[in-house]
């Protein structure tokens, strides 16, 4: 149930999370300058929604899915300690 | 507790990694962002080439001319006890309008207008004739006919009426942003209305 909740959660690192919304930054921005531009000098503006559309399916394959680059650096997590006063109370 | 000369806390670090807390490293947290600022991007690219074609607007002219212009007395077929005057009009219209279809234009509605004042001093456009022009290789135009819709005065009679200008119009339909109007030609004088002549039929 846990794995089942996982996969669907796609859960990334902090540093993963930072690249994903770079690509997700970069490439939206570029890809609407670019789909302008090309569009305007062939004068389409089916150009202009292929390009858009296309970047727009790219991204979301590029930083949906948890790929396994943005799980390089997992959260170390302190050892278990234990716990001095709890042994005192009982 | 001091260690190493750093002051550390002294906390129990939780057993089990958070589970909910770290929401924002979700897949749902990605979609988020994607739709959030892709919906954005997509504002912004309907606004540029909205706003692209104000400046790509053209101003093409062309030329108009009313070979001729006769009235009849009538009937309509909606108000058969009612006798009135028919205006006929034939003209020849030619104007190149390509220079309208930009990246952005989806299609043009051409129209021609008898513009006059009437008895009663009320300034009246009369659409004559139409066309839709979806294709840029269509957009010249070379036409002569007569008029396509009835040419009648609300008042009846073309008696007292100010002589008519005649005027191609256009309007620019775009596929992002706002319809445009425009005058491709005009006659450029008014041009009377004749003494109605009884029906032929």
């Amino acid at each position: 149930m846990t794995y089942l909740q996982d996969l669907v959660e796609g859960k990334i690192d902090f540093h993963g999370q930072k690249i994903a919304d770079t690509i997700t930054r970069v490439v939206l921005i570029a890809s609407s300058v670019i789909a302008f531009i090309l569009g305007f000098a062939m004068r389409s503006l089916s150009v202009t929604f292929t390009i858009f559309g296309v970047s727009t399916l790219a991204v979301c394959l590029l930083v949906l899915p948890p790929w396994p680059i943005y799980n390089q650096h997992p959260v170390k997590w302190l050892p278990v300690q234990e716990d001095s006063s709890s042994k005192q109370t009982h | 507790m001091v260690q190493d000369g750093i002051e550390q806390k002294d906390w129990t670090a939780p057993k089990h990694p958070p589970h909910v807390p770290i929401w924002k490293l979700s897949i749902y947290a990605r979609i988020n962002g994607v739709s959030g600022l892709w919906s954005t991007c997509l504002m912004v690219l309907l606004g540029a080439i909205a706003l692209s074609s104000v400046f790509l607007s053209a101003d093409p002219k062309g030329d108009i001319s009313i070979t001729s212009l006769k009235v009849f007395q009538g009937k309509a077929k909606r108000y058969p006890y009612k006798k009135q005057e028919f205006g006929f009009v034939n003209f020849n219209i030619t104007a190149d309008l390509t220079p309208l279809f930009n990246w952005n234009t989806k299609q043009l509605f051409l129209y021609l207008e008898a513009e006059y004042t009437n008895a009663q001093g009320v300034k009246n456009d009369v659409v004559l004739w139409d066309r839709i022009v979806r294709r840029k290789e269509d957009a010249v135009i070379n036409f002569s006919g007569k008029n396509k819709y009835k040419f009648r005065e609300l008042s009846k009679t073309f008696k007292k009426v100010t002589p008519a200008h005649y005027a191609l119009k256009y309007n620019v339909m775009p596929y992002v942003g706002m319809l445009t109007y425009g005058e491709a030609a005009r006659t450029t004088e008014a041009i009377e209305f004749p003494e109605a002549q009884e029906s032929m039929s």
